[in-house]
Parts: structure tokens; C-alpha cells; sequence
């Protein structure tokens, strides 16, 4: 047990990760209002952020930007950071996107729960074309 | 200048649609310079596929590198053109170039406004490159980026009809195709931090050596890449967002996106099972078994719902989730000739499938009617769109001569090498089944007659896109030839690693 619990304190960043993952995971499967499915997809996402930023970090290391003062330092690995940098414009896009189809299905059903949205949908066929733009 | 076109061709063949793909809202102005410029760059792309294809073949298998900017492998990013890559990108240009030939003047009446179909295109083009950005690539992040461009250009494509259920199934595709990316940069990040490594060949070479080190997290990285592309790719039963958004989709659309879409996650979960993971750790770890299993359920819960659907996109779409459990199927042989099969079967139905929404497309279109019981008739009035689809649908079912025979026999041959019975059961009954659901709409279409109308074939350019394609799927199960080569020297190498 006391194994465990050690692995637990040391390993805590992923640990933090795994449950940040639950949470977004839970939330985008188990919430039929659209905006909170957003939230869980931005809370999986910064749950994987921090696993590839807590995999570059070295405990005691320093911001790698070499200097000649210290010749001993150790420096965290600084490539997980700067794929998450990329990761993080992604998860901006993929966000920015989804609000514009969330603004395009409230404007056509009046709300954004999706149970609802399928009961409205029910009444409308595919070829009236409605021009909401 | 053409050595240094040559010279460079993996990139030109990634960033050409993608260059394109931007310039384009300039000349929205002037739909025939767009459509040709699509056409061109689609053109551009076959005749590059078919140069790499020729040298790949030429070299007798030993993949040409190309280090982006200059830093060499291990550090900078890399990209590989051998006979899986070659093989793949010879099926993206040879199934969108006439998807795009479809698209040319018929847009309007599914998008709307010259300039919503200019930026139907721009998605078009983006989602191209990056489906040739994926296959070629050797860098994991950088086949998390651009999963992720193909994932939102598809959800864009979705999403262009103005009509509420697009968006609908716009947003449910995004959300979970964005679950299944997570997943992909988690599986990512775990093989980084075991192997120090985001180059495919070094990951793997460490991950040969040390992976029994450390296998909770081998199995966690494994488990997320197959989940993760397994929503994107629709594997059942995380196959619920394909239905709608394939049949709500604009036809050239659907096309693509049942296509080649899900194929170019496939490739990349080909890429990462036997590329990065190799094939003795997936016997080991029964991973096999599993793609195995996952296939075979796939195949027939996908053929099963597809019977009951009276939309004929619909059916159409759940018949890709049945036909992508053969792929999968065919992943988990472990031989030779069960990979040639998946690979082949990919490519045929890429182009059958491509055919058949098209062919449902133009039938849409002429009709207005989405019911299959309200199609009957149709063959006799639009006799072109429904030979191809005819073509189609025999393909599908892998009668001899078509296409995706050729694919079914190396299914077949390669579970017999395994020496398993299920694949066997489940490919014949899988064929059994998808003649159950497409033969009758062709017979309805031929045998019944219709009610007075003014139906008609479409126009010049859909007439030529469709007879390409059904001779694609003719062609390619009569002389298989080169890409039959491609796909067997692909299977070889992959297990050769």
C-alpha cells in the first residue's frame, strides 16, 4: 500500500491528468446541453496537455535556455511543451468551430440541448431548405 | 527545375492542395477558374501519385526519404514514400480527381451561393493534403496535426449544406472525431515518453527493445491509438456520428468522405499497429485477436443495419461501417496475404463506394427523392447512373471480375494461412448480406416501372466522373496489375519490420 501511495505523490501530474481525462470524458458522453459537451472535448484536451507537459518535466530542472553562468544545470525536455503550443492552437480551432455550430443550430431550433433538438428535428425534412445565413 | 520538382515530390504532393486550397477565395468571383483549378491540382496530384508509384516500384521497395528543412531524422520531421504511401496516394488522387469532375457545375443546387461552394472546395483541398500529409508522413505529432486538419475539414464538408441537420451532424461528428484525436495525442504521448523518440522507425526500434520494460503503458498507448482511430474510422460500435454524417452530407461529399476519409485513418492505424508497435508485439499482446474479433462484429452488425434502412444514403453509409470491419478484419491476419487483402480491399472500396454515393447523389438530385421504394424505375431513365451504380454494387459484393473479388480472395486466403474459421464464416455471409441490401434497389431500379417524370441523367462531367469510376472498379478486378504489387510488396515490408 504505502508502494502505491509513494508512486501516487511522486506521479501526481498524471494522476491529475487521468482524472482531468474522466471528467472531460464523462461530461462530453453524458451532457446533451451542446455547450457543456464543448467544455468536457477543452477538459479531455488540457487533461492530455498536461500528461505531455508532466512527461517533459525533470523535478529540480531549469527553463532550458542555455547560460554560461550555471554549466550544471539541468534542463527540462522543452519538446512536450512546444507540441502542446501546437496542440493548444488545435483545440482553439476546434473549439472556435464548434461554437460557430452551436450559433447555427440555436439560431434553426431556438436551443442547444440536443435531446430537445432531436425532438424538433423530428418534424423537419431534409429538403426544405432553410436559409438561416 | 523539373530535377528539383522530383527531387522535392513528397512535399509537392502535400503542400500543392493545400497552397491551392487558400489561394482559392480569391477567384470566387469566377466559378469556372475555381473548378478548374480544383480539376488541375487534382490532375497534378494523379500524375505525381503515379511518378512516386513508378519509382517506389522501380527501386524494388526501398522507400525514398525526404527530410523536411534539412534537419535530419531523429530531430527534424521526415517523410517516407515506400509501397504502402505510394499505394495510398495513388487511391486519394485516383478516386477525388473524379469526385471533383462530379462536383464541376453541380454544386449550387446542394451548397448554395458561388462562394459557399468556393469554400466547399477550399475544405475539398485541405482535407486532400492532409490525407496525403497522413500517409506520407513519419513523424507521430505530425500525424496528430494533420488528423486533426482532416477531422475539421470533414467536419466542414459536413456541415455545408445550409441546413440545420448538417450543422446537427456537423457537431457530433466534430465532438467525437475530437474525442478520438485526444485519444490519438494521448497513445502519442505515452510512446514518447517510453521512447524518447517521434520519429515512426526510432519509436519503434526502442519499443522493440524496451517495451516489456513497461507494459502497463505499452498497453495504454495501444489502446488509446485503437480507440481513437476506431471512432475516427467508424469501427463498430463507435460508429454512431458515420450515419448521419455521411447521409446529410453534399454527395461529392459523402463520396470523399466514405472514401477516402476513413481510409486515411485506417492507413495512419496501419502505420502505428505495424509501424510503431510492430507485429510480434501485437501477436503478444493478442492485439490480433481483438482487430480480429472487432472486424468481424463490424461486418455484420454494420450489413445488418444496413438492411434496415429505407434512406439510400443511409444504407449506403452503413454499409462503409460494415465494409471497414473487413479492413479491420484483415489487420489482425498477421500474414502476408490477409494485409494484402485489407490493403486491396481499401482501395477497391474507396472507389466503389465513391461511385455509389454518387451515383445516389445524381439519383437525389434528378428525382428528389432520398426512399428507396420511391427509386423505383429509376434505371430505366437515368441508364448511365444506374449502370455505374450497378458496377458498384456487384463490386461490393465481390463477385469475380470486380474489384473487390480480388480483395476478398486475399481476405479468405490469408484467414485459411491463419488457420482461423471465423474471418472465413463472416467474409462469405458479409457478401451474402450486402447482396441482400444493394440488390434489391437494383432490381427495383430495372424491374418496376416508374411513374411518368421528366428524370434524367445528369450532365457531361457527372457522366464522365461516374463511367471513370465504374471502370476503375472493372479494370482493377481484371488486370489488378501494379497496385495489386504495391499493396503485396506494402504487406511484405510492413511485416518485414
Amino acid at each position: 500500500m504505502s508502494v502505491f501511495l509513494k508512486k501516487l505523490i511522486v506521479n501526481y501530474p498524471y494522476f491529475v491528468a487521468a482524472i482531468l481525462f474522466m471528467i472531460g470524458a464523462l461530461t462530453v458522453l453524458t451532457r446533451s446541453n451542446l455547450f457543456k459537451k464543448l467544455i468536457g472535448i477543452n477538459i479531455m484536451e488540457s487533461a492530455i496537455f498536461l500528461l505531455f507537459v508532466a512527461g517533459g518535466n525533470i523535478r529540480g530542472g531549469v527553463a532550458p535556455i542555455l547560460s554560461t553562468a550555471n554549466q550544471e544545470a539541468v534542463y527540462i525536455n522543452p519538446l512536450p511543451s512546444a507540441l502542446m503550443l501546437t496542440g493548444i492552437v488545435v483545440s482553439v480551432s476546434v473549439t472556435a468551430f464548434a461554437l460557430a455550430l452551436i450559433l447555427r443550430l440555436y439560431k434553426a431550433y431556438g436551443t442547444i440541448n440536443l435531446e430537445r433538438i432531436v425532438e424538433l428535428r423530428n418534424g423537419v425534412t431534409m429538403d426544405d431548405s432553410i436559409d438561416h445565413s | 527545375m523539373t530535377a528539383s520538382i522530383i527531387a522535392n515530390l513528397p512535399v509537392f504532393v502535400v503542400i500543392a492542395p493545400l497552397f491551392v486550397g487558400f489561394i482559392l477565395p480569391t477567384f470566387s468571383r469566377r466559378m469556372r477558374l475555381v473548378e478548374g483549378l480544383v480539376i488541375l491540382v487534382e490532375a497534378l496530384g494523379l500524375v505525381g501519385a503515379g511518378y512516386l508509384a513508378f519509382i517506389v516500384l522501380a527501386q524494388k521497395g526501398v522507400p525514398i526519404l525526404y527530410s523536411l528543412g534539412g534537419w535530419p531524422a531523429p530531430w527534424g520531421i521526415e517523410l517516407v514514400a515506400g509501397s504502402l504511401e505510394a499505394f495510398f496516394l495513388l487511391v486519394i488522387a485516383g478516386v477525388s480527381l473524379p469526385v471533383a469532375l462530379f462536383a464541376k457545375g453541380n454544386l449550387t443546387q446542394e451548397v448554395g451561393s458561388a462562394e459557399r461552394v468556393t469554400r466547399f472546395y477550399v475544405l475539398y483541398l485541405l482535407l486532400g493534403g492532409a490525407l496525403v500529409g497522413m500517409a506520407l508522413t513519419n513523424d507521430l505529432f505530425n500525424v496528430y496535426v494533420l488528423v486533426e486538419v482532416a477531422t475539421l475539414s470533414c467536419c466542414g464538408l459536413v456541415s455545408a449544406r445550409n441546413h440545420p441537420r448538417a450543422a446537427e451532424a456537423a457537431f457530433s461528428y466534430l465532438i467525437l472525431a475530437t474525442l478520438g484525436s485526444a485519444l490519438v495525442m494521448g497513445g502519442i504521448g505515452f510512446i514518447y515518453m517510453v521512447t524518447g523518440h517521434l520519429n515512426m522507425g526510432f519509436a519503434a526500434r526502442e519499443l522493440s527493445r524496451i517495451w516489456q520494460d513497461y507494459p502497463h503503458v505499452v498497453w495504454m498507448a495501444i489502446s488509446f491509438i485503437l480507440v481513437g482511430f476506431g471512432v475516427k474510422s467508424a469501427l463498430f460500435p463507435l460508429h454512431v456520428w458515420l450515419p448521419d454524417a455521411h447521409s446529410t452530407a453534399p454527395s461529392p461529399a459523402s463520396a470523399i468522405l466514405s472514401g477516402l476519409a476513413v481510409k486515411g485513418y485506417l492507413i495512419c492505424l496501419l502505420k502505428f499497429l505495424y509501424g510503431v508497435f510492430g507485429h510480434p508485439l501485437l501477436r503478444e499482446l493478442a492485439i490480433d485477436r481483438i482487430l480480429t474479433l472487432a472486424g468481424a462484429v463490424a461486418i455484420i452488425a454494420g450489413s445488418i443495419l444496413a438492411l434496415t434502412q429505407e434512406e439510400l444514403k443511409r444504407r449506403l453509409a452503413y454499409s462503409t461501417v460494415a465494409q471497414v470491419g473487413y479492413i479491420i478484419l484483415g489487420l489482425g491476419l498477421l500474414n502476408t496475404k490477409g494485409l494484402t487483402g485489407a490493403l486491396f480491399y481499401l482501395a477497391s472500396h474507396a472507389v466503389i463506394k465513391a461511385t455509389l454515393f454518387l451515383a445516389a447523389g445524381a439519383m437525389l438530385a434528378a428525382t428528389g427523392r432520398k426512399n428507396l421504394r420511391e427509386l423505383a424505375g429509376v434505371g430505366r431513365k437515368m441508364p448511365i447512373t444506374m449502370a455505374a451504380f450497378t458496377i458498384a454494387s456487384l463490386g461490393l459484393i465481390g463477385l469475380p471480375l470486380f474489384s473487390g473479388f480480388i480483395g476478398k480472395w486475399y481476405l479468405l486466403l490469408g484467414s485459411l494461412e491463419a488457420g482461423r474459421i471465423l474471418p472465413v464464416t463472416v467474409i462469405i455471409a458479409g457478401s451474402v448480406l450486402c447482396a441482400a441490401y444493394l440488390l434489391p434497389i437494383i432490381r427495383g431500379a430495372y424491374f418496376e416501372t416508374a411513374p411518368e417524370n421528366d428524370w434524367r441523367d445528369p450532365g457531361l462531367p457527372q457522366k464522365i466522373a461516374l463511367l471513370l469510376l465504374a471502370a476503375a472498379v472493372v479494370i482493377l478486378g481484371v488486370i489488378p496489375g501494379p497496385l495489386l504489387e504495391l499493396a503485396k510488396r506494402a504487406a511484405a515490408e510492413l511485416l518485414a519490420l
